[in-house]
């Protein structure tokens, strides 16, 4: 069976450490999703799983068999590249062909039905004597996945297989790929640096930054309960709004604003003094400030200046930056509704509703509170 | 009304205005350009086809005329030289298929498969690049001679075949030289050609179960079809060319297995002067081969080029 299991795993490249102590179980049929910034060292986890890099210490297994020592080929995997790794003098058919050439147990007439049935499935039949130049970027990706599914692997590896593609097509093939994961019930590993791609086609998500894994879990799980600050601003677009500060006797003071912990948030920062706030946008709520001015604000809202705004449509991102500051800096990013219109320039009253409070120790950036779930309602039963 | 008028009427003025002054300069210094390279070539073509009547009395660059006319230099030299062409070529196309092919095996090894002491092995290559000819000639000359005769210990193969004589065998040690004094330089085009390829191709095929010699076959050698075309005619031409290594691997000019680049200085020159008419066509005659190759494989010249190289 495809299951993967990835035990402290490290890889150093001369003095560089690309992936340090990692260790991960991916159950069969799972799809997993590694996402992390350029250079974290997902590719290179994926490579030593494919086979292509061997591990410095730490062992792989798959479907409980010890890896590390064995040649790509004989590890039941296949893997779909960035750049799709077509070879241009064959044609397609040749192509889907070469990854079956070496598998025994075929005759040359099987081998030819089984490309003509994958091409069937992943509907480029008609592609079949063209070459790789001719085809646009969808078939070529097509094509670059009929390669990996001719070979029935257990495991399938992505390393940003969508990169190349164009937004339309991108979310278009999301989806195809997720169908064919499900059809072929295969544990797939997926490298990407989209977080929309980790979060919309994931079983769950593992985040890496700096070589180590920083969490994994489940999409919703990682976007409301992130283990970090890093995870908090990786996921999710636009991204959560940080304000460092100081805890102050159950008050978070910041450099323009104060906002004091209820109850939950305070028995769990307890008496840490340097911590960040963490708020998504979407939790941000906007009302006019009054024009006279007068108005009282609440314990948890703020009178800010609407800075800059983009209109997405179906949602508007609201930048805001408090009034005493001159020196122009964003303070927080807000989404409202696409309808919502504020102008450049109106003062607005911001209120931050504690319930969506995140709150992360600075110094190690770890979180002590996340934002609370009406328990499991709000997450399952949307 | 005015507006038609002026349809009608030519405005030469406008004309006037393409004329950039420099692009005239440009286009004359091209043009003259062309004519100091192109210039030689041509008096010798011409000269080629003169009678020595015609050659003292007319101007180099004119082209011979009636009676001044004739093809007996080319003939003559076409004698003179066919035994040169055959063993040229008999040397020279072995030689450049050899040290093409091994230095793109070479190359492949060295980019595109792991292994420990690689880097080591490129310095190697480096130096042989620039390993001085004159430097090797007396051991090269020694190792063929005495140490390891192949010539002569192959001497008995080449009466049994047809078409060739025993001597063609003393054209194998020199047909070796060029192929191992080749390879660095073959090696070092590939290379850059090589890192250029994406290094998924290799790996996509090493997933699926693909052998290192199966990869070289079965994608890198295709791939690599036009970057073999710029190398061949490279390396040919220089084989062809040289002289140092034949000069001291095959004792004269007057030996039968002599090459072309042997010969070419010896005809048409004897104790009475030296008869330009046949030393033309002889010289025209002996560029020939690499001008045929440089047309046959221009086409992937240029995608070479434009590729990789």
């Amino acid at each position: 069976m495809g299951r993967i299991e990835i035990s402290n795993l490290t890889k150093r490249f001369g003095d560089t450490t690309a992936v340090e102590n990692l260790s991960l179980d991916i159950p069969d049929s799972e799809f997993l999703v590694l996402v992390g910034p350029s250079g974290c060292g997902k590719s290179t986890t994926l490579r030593m799983i494919a086979g292509l890099e061997t591990p410095t210490e730490g062992s792989i297994y798959i479907g409980g068999e010890h890896m590390n020592y064995r040649v790509p080929q004989n590890r039941d995997i296949a893997m779909v590249f960035q750049d799709y790794a077509l070879y241009p003098h064959m044609t397609v058919r040749e192509n889907v062909r070469f990854g079956l050439e070496e598998e025994p147990g075929y005759t040359s007439e099987e081998r030819d039905a089984r490309v003509e049935e994958i091409a069937d499935l992943l509907s480029i039949s008609d592609l079949l004597d063209r070459r790789p130049g001719e085809l646009s970027g969808g078939q070529q990706q097509r094509v670059a996945l009929g390669r990996a599914i001719v070979r029935d692997p257990e495991v399938f590896l992505m390393d940003e297989p969508l990169s190349n593609l164009d937004a339309k097509l991108r979310a278009e093939m999301r989806t195809e790929l997720q169908q064919l994961q499900h059809r072929f019930d295969v544990t797939t590993v997926y490298v990407t640096h989209n977080q929309t791609e980790a979060m919309t086609m994931s079983d769950r998500i593992a985040v890496m930054n700096d070589g180590t894994l920083q969490q994994v879990g489940e999409p919703l799980e990682l976007y409301h309960a992130p283990a970090n600050r890093f995870v908090g601003g990786f996921i999710g677009e636009p991204a959560m709004n940080f304000v460092e500060g100081t805890n102050e006797n159950g008050t978070f003071v910041g450099t323009y604003i104060e906002y004091p912990f209820d109850e939950p948030i305070r028995e769990n920062v307890g008496g840490v003094e340097g911590v960040v706030l963490g708020v998504r946008p979407e939790d941000i709520n906007l009302r006019r400030f009054p024009e006279d001015g007068s108005g009282s604000l609440g314990d948890h809202e703020f009178q800010m200046t609407v800075s800059v705004v983009e209109p997405h449509g179906d949602q508007n991102v609201i930048h805001l930056r408090h009034p005493d500051d001159t020196g122009g800096d964003e303070l927080l990013h807000a989404v409202t509704s696409g309808t919502t219109v504020v102008d450049a320039g109106t003062d607005v009253v911001v209120s931050i509703d504690p319930g969506a409070v995140h709150v992360f120790e600075t110094a190690t950036g770890d979180a002590l509170h996340n934002r609370r779930l009406e328990t499991e309602l709000e997450v399952r039963n949307v | 009304m005015a507006g038609s008028s002026s349809d009608q009427t030519f405005d030469v003025a406008s004309l006037v205005e393409d004329f950039d002054l420099n692009r005239i300069g440009q286009y004359v210094l091209v043009i003259l350009f062309i004519g100091f390279f192109l210039a030689p070539l041509e008096t010798g073509i011409m000269t080629a086809f003169k009678t020595n009547r015609a050659v003292a009395e007319t101007i180099p660059l004119m082209p011979p005329l009636a009676e001044g006319f004739t093809l007996d230099n080319m003939t003559f030299a076409l004698n003179a030289l066919s035994g040169a062409f055959f063993n040229s070529l008999f040397m020279a196309i072995p030689a450049t298929i050899g040290s093409v092919l091994l230095g793109s095996m070479a190359a492949y090894g060295l980019t595109m498969v792991d292994w420990r002491g690689q880097m080591g092995m490129l310095v190697l290559f480096l130096i042989g690049i620039f390993l001085p000819y004159q430097a090797v000639l007396v051991p090269l000359a020694r190792f063929w001679n005495n140490i390891f005769p192949l010539a002569s210990m192959m001497r008995p193969l080449f009466v049994a075949a047809p078409i060739l004589q025993d001597y063609h065998a003393n054209l194998v040690p020199l047909m070796i030289t060029h192929i191992a004094y080749g390879i660095p330089i073959c090696t070092i085009l590939f290379r850059s050609y090589y890192q250029g390829l994406p290094s998924s191709y290799v790996e996509a095929a090493k997933i699926d179960g693909a052998s290192i010699t199966k990869i070289y076959r079965r994608i890198i050698l295709p791939i690599s079809k036009p970057m073999f075309g710029v190398v061949f005619i490279y390396q040919f031409t220089q084989i062809y060319n040289e002289f140092l290594f034949a000069f001291t691997l095959i004792t004269g000019s007057d030996t039968p297995e002599a090459v072309v680049t042997l010969i070419l200085p010896a005809v048409g020159a004897s104790t009475s002067g030296i008869d330009f008419g046949i030393r033309m066509s002889a010289a025209f005659l002996a560029a020939l081969p690499t001008l045929i190759i440089y047309v046959a494989f221009a086409e992937q010249f240029a995608e070479g080029l434009k590729s990789g190289g």
